[in-house]
């Protein structure tokens, strides 16, 4: 598969007058065309500040990217002029943001928000633009696209109004869309739809999707790879089964156990101790060890490196070393893993990449 | 065992007044008893009029008709402070918003004991301290940190400091608006995980109101679901999720995303359109009961169909 996107080593810090938060600290990934690739963990995790450094969202100071590469068409975006950039925001890499609400200008008509967004970066006449615009509404499900471009956002519903964002954001047709909890803040038959339209609209234009959420529900659904982040690092990466049926690191075995199954009714859900470091003072070792009931002597030490468990499987977790002890994870996790090996038995031996 | 009565809604109406003459329907005519220790869980999606049934039932709204029966005592009508005081122990309050349901000047022993003083259950100033320190162990925080601010918690703190708050006065009842919504997932365990041993441990009855329908499922005995301010659905949790009979409650139930990629895969989404129904000019709707306890809003000839389908 073809790399659209490589992240290398991203280093994200905050500047305040406490010190020095710590938002990102060494975060390296892939995109692959017409790939989604979601982004789960807590808030606080760094899914969003990494998210918003791909597109150069954030105000420096107080953020300032310390170290690492994003590179994309040749190109490293960390050190790109603000001007250099504009070309690149919104044209090749646009963004859907989680409220649908505020990322509208509500003085303004929707049909005049459409257009200003292809008009920035296309070099075409008013009247074509209008016409395009129309057709962007037509694609992302709004009926009565010529009667509704001459509305304002109050007069759409929080779904419309989230299809109305998307449309903007494909109005260049993007190379890769970053969609930051596009559906946390709508209704689950709303966000069923939502959801469908992204799918639908990915197959038609063959882009990638960065799609961060901290609904695991959602990136089953969605993601064709899944990164799970904690305190400002990548933990684990997989393809979405390797993460779900085979999960390795300990945060994601909590994460997945500590969502009710529809079928677990009288166990007591799994429940993560304790609340996640303060980034102004990352923990030595591995950060999330305090909260780890598996954690080992070394990961109070040393932080673990990325293990390779398939080619597209890795893990940062001590667990995983040659030398580590054997253990047992949650039940709920381990009735996944035996669900997995079902699945790879059916399918004889394949399992989807 | 015949199982008590706690709550019983009866024919509940909740209408607003917006600009001349318009009236929006909230609430509109729901029936429901919840029974002592139970968790009853209200879903549906915003709009549908659940936190306003919620916040009727603790009378934050005056009920525009129908009863609230607590206990066997109307919640609403006239009644005295002193009558009024004795509800309002009993039925206590836990909101969405741990940032906003906490006032930021109060310290966190002061919020809690706010209960206490005004119901007057502590007589000396060390008892008073004394049952907050419980409650704050309890809840799973410690007694240090009885002295400081909201703004000094996490979320899940917060809302944990809201539980000891709405234990303070020794409920017997718990309203609970989407206690999780704002809280992370690892956290939304700890919180939930919370409320079930406090269950357990005080005899408490749940009202929980929430859109994630898994986390409902897993906290409550019975649910019921709301649309539009009707309720057109109502039984127990299990069978609610294996055999759901309203065509909303089946799209409601097709559109939730498991943490499953299998499923995922193969996800039928069902799409709900009340035009389907294809009710005849005064045919009645009634909540009527297709299997023992499971209620279904319906009309007649709709009551036969299910039954034939459904028996």
């Amino acid at each position: 598969m073809e790399k659209i996107l490589e992240v290398k080593d991203l280093h994200i810090s905050f500047d305040i007058h406490a010190g020095e938060v710590q938002a990102v600290r060494g975060v390296s990934f892939d995109l692959y065309k017409g790939e989604t690739l979601a982004i789960v963990g807590e808030s606080g995790s760094g899914k969003s500040v990494t998210s918003k450094a791909l597109m150069r969202l954030l105000p420096t100071p107080p953020s300032r990217i310390k170290q690492g590469e994003i590179l994309f068409e040749g190109k490293d975006l960390a050190k790109l002029s603000d001007k250099e950039m504009q070309n690149i925001r919104g044209a090749k890499i646009s963004m859907i943001f989680q409220d649908p609400m505020t990322s509208l200008n509500p003085t303004m008509t929707i049909g005049k928000q459409v257009m200003e967004a292809i008009l920035k970066h296309q070099e075409i006449s008013k009247e074509e633009a209008r016409k395009r615009a129309v057709e962007l509404l037509q694609l992302v499900g709004i009926k009565n696209a010529e009667m509704r471009m001459k509305q304002y956002p109050h007069q759409f519903s929080g779904g419309m109004r989230q299809r109305v964002v998307i449309a903007i954001a494909l109005a260049c047709n993007p190379k890769i869309l970053i969609a930051d909890e596009p559906t946390t803040a709508l209704d689950v038959t709303i966000q069923a739809q939502i959801l469908e339209l992204m799918k639908d609209i990915q197959k038609k234009l063959g882009m990638s999707i960065i799609f961060i959420t901290h609904d695991l529900g959602v990136v089953a659904n969605m993601a064709d790879r899944v990164a799970v982040m904690y305190a400002g690092k990548i933990v684990e990466i997989g393809t979405v089964d390797e993460i779900f049926y085979n999960p390795k690191h300990p945060y994601t075995w909590g994460l997945l156990a500590s969502m009710p199954s529809l079928d677990h009714k009288d166990m007591e859900l799994y429940s993560i101790p304790g609340t996640p470091p303060d980034l102004l003072n990352p923990p030595k070792g591995d950060a999330f060890a305090p909260r780890n009931p598996y954690a080992l002597k070394i990961d109070y030490e040393l932080e673990p490196p990325m293990f390779k468990v398939s080619d597209t499987h890795y893990a940062a977790t001590w667990l995983l070393h040659e030398n580590a002890p054997k253990v047992e994870p949650p039940q709920i996790v381990r009735d996944r893993v035996a669900k997995f090996a079902q699945i790879v038995a059916r399918k004889g031996g394949g399992s989807r990449g | 065992m015949a199982r008590q009565k706690l709550l019983e809604v009866k024919n509940l109406k909740q209408y607003f007044q917006v600009g001349r003459g318009k009236v929006v329907k909230a609430v509109d005519g729901i029936t429901f008893d919840i029974y002592k220790g139970e968790t009853f869980g209200l879903v549906g999606e915003s709009g549908c009029g659940k936190s306003t049934t919620g916040r009727t039932i603790i009378r934050l709204y005056e009920a525009t008709e129908g009863e609230v029966l607590f206990n066997g005592v109307n919640v609403h009508g006239k009644k005295s402070k002193k009558e009024l005081k004795e509800l309002n122990r009993k039925m206590q309050m836990i909101f969405q918003d741990p940032y906003a349901s906490l006032n930021p000047r109060m310290t966190v022993a002061d919020i809690i004991a706010e209960g206490i003083d005004i119901h007057g259950l502590a007589k000396t100033k060390e008892e008073r301290m004394q049952r907050v320190y419980e409650l704050l162990e309890t809840v799973g925080l410690n007694r240090e940190h009885a002295n400081r601010y909201p703004h000094e918690f996490s979320g899940g703190q917060r809302q944990r400091i809201g539980i000891a708050r709405a234990l303070a006065v020794e409920p017997e009842f718990i309203i609970a608006d989407e206690p999780i919504s704002a809280l992370d997932v690892s956290i939304q365990a700890q919180v939930v995980n919370l409320m079930k041993k406090l269950q357990r441990e005080k005899g408490l009855t749940y009202l929980f109101i929430a859109h994630d329908l898994s986390m409902v499922k897993y906290i409550s005995d019975r649910i019921g679901v709301m649309y539009f301010g009707k309720m057109v659905e109502l039984a127990d949790a299990e069978e609610l999720y294996r055999n759901p009979i309203h065509p909303y409650t089946k799209a409601l139930l097709s559109a939730i995303p498991l943490p499953d990629p299998e499923t995922e895969r193969t996800r039928k989404r069902i799409i709900y359109d009340p035009s389907q129904h294809q009710y005849k000019e005064g045919e009645e709707l009634e909540f009527r009961e297709i299997t023992p306890g499971h209620f279904v809003l319906c009309s007649e000839a709709e009551y036969k169909t299910y039954q034939s389908m459904y028996k």
